[in-house]
């Protein structure tokens, strides 16, 4: 079951190298044609930000610095990534978080503070007029935010990257410029204090 | 046979990797039940189920969508006409500019740590902008000069030197230092 999902990713992976390619292509000929790129990673950039800063307006901020950097800094960037290049492949999308990764740590730091209130609603529900579902998963998301916020920088970022963008081992492992088998240690300590956490919450 | 306490780590997080693999997949295809390996804590698959389900993706406004779209529009717009002005235009970064986007962090980067970083944008100058301000300058360089007036004792030094060079005497001063 793991080898079949395992190459259920691996090839998920590679179709995403392919549909980036001709959109990072045109975007390098005819930066308006960025704006493809923008739609599709849009979503997966803010929400990044949005866990790491637990602010609404302040991922905003964080998206926006990224998105410009992206598109100021795409006539550099090389996509290298080809199906045979395997794990670990360069890919527009590890490139545009390494550039989020950074942002976001820079507002971190400028920061140097953690946002008193919890976060916001972080997640969208099927029925908005369903209230009671809408506080008990604004609940259950502020509680898993708590959770990976008091988490060590690598880690945090880690699991976010695991879970939120649902990235493989090998792009964590690009973004974060760490080898495939730290990541997966990064990430398994990572669950580990969450469980713990989790426990702890239980006992109480 | 006992792993070495290193081996065993990276044989857990290797374990954990793949149910994560699964459960992703999982969700993907909207399965009800969480994939289950019996190898594997029962804390931590609680724990990833937890996760799954409350690190949801986030979406940010319409309104902020579209507001980042047309900025980003303009620029692209900028950028595609920087090189038909002349191709001198540089990129200029503001004062505090955060960093390089190709720059790496390294491995041991910690957000926790480091200097404070302001925030970057960055300034488009092309040719046409550049001759404007070299024109202003110049323009203000000879009106300040002009301003200075004549009558200030350096200006009348120097003329009264050039008339008697044009004359073919030295000036008094000199000419002592020279019979010396």
């Amino acid at each position: 079951m793991f080898w079949k999902a395992g190459a259920q990713e691996e090839s998920r992976r590679l179709a995403h190298f392919d549909r980036d390619r001709l959109l990072v292509q045109r975007a390098q000929r005819d930066p308006a044609a960025f704006d493809a790129l923008y739609r599709r990673y849009l979503a997966q950039v803010y929400s990044y930000a949005y866990y790491e800063l637990g602010d609404h307006h302040e991922a905003e901020d964080a998206t926006e610095r990224t998105f410009l950097l992206a598109l100021s800094g795409l006539p550099r960037f090389e996509e290298r990534a080809t199906p045979e290049d395997g794990e670990g492949a360069s890919t527009f999308r590890v490139w545009l978080f390494r550039i989020a990764r950074n942002v976001v740590a820079n507002q971190r730091r400028a920061r140097r503070r953690h946002p008193t209130a919890p976060l916001e609603a972080a997640s969208t529900t099927a029925d908005p007029l369903d209230l009671e579902a809408r506080t008990t998963e604004r609940a259950a998301a502020a509680d898993a935010w708590a959770a990976v916020d008091r988490l060590p920088g690598d880690r945090r970022r880690a699991l976010l990257f695991r879970f939120v963008d649902e990235m493989s081992t090998a792009e964590i492992a690009g973004v974060l410029g760490r080898s495939e088998g730290a990541v997966r240690v990064l990430i398994h300590r990572a669950l580990r204090s969450v469980a713990r956490d989790l426990r702890s919450a239980d006992e109480r | 046979m006992t792993l070495p306490i290193g081996d065993r780590l990276e044989a857990e997080a290797l374990l954990t990797d793949h149910y994560l693999d699964a459960l992703l997949a999982a969700n993907d295809r909207h399965a009800q039940d969480a994939p289950s390996d019996p190898r594997l804590d029962a804390d931590l698959r609680r724990a990833a189920a937890w996760l799954r389900s409350s690190l949801t993706r986030v979406h940010p406004s319409f309104r902020f969508e579209e507001r980042l779209a047309a900025r980003l529009a303009e620029v692209a717009a900028g950028l595609r006409l920087a090189p038909a002005a002349g191709g001198e235009g540089g990129s200029v970064p503001f004062p505090g500019l955060a960093f390089d986007p190709s720059q790496e962090p390294g491995p041991g980067f910690d957000d926790e740590k480091g200097r404070d970083a302001g925030p970057s944008r960055e300034l488009l100058i092309g040719g046409a902008l550049t001759s404007a301000a070299l024109s202003i300058a110049g323009a203000a360089f000879v009106a300040w000069r002009r301003s200075r007036g004549q009558g200030s004792p350096m200006a009348r030094a120097v003329r009264a030197a050039r008339e008697s060079r044009a004359l073919g005497r030295l000036p008094e001063v000199d000419a002592r230092r020279a019979l010396d």
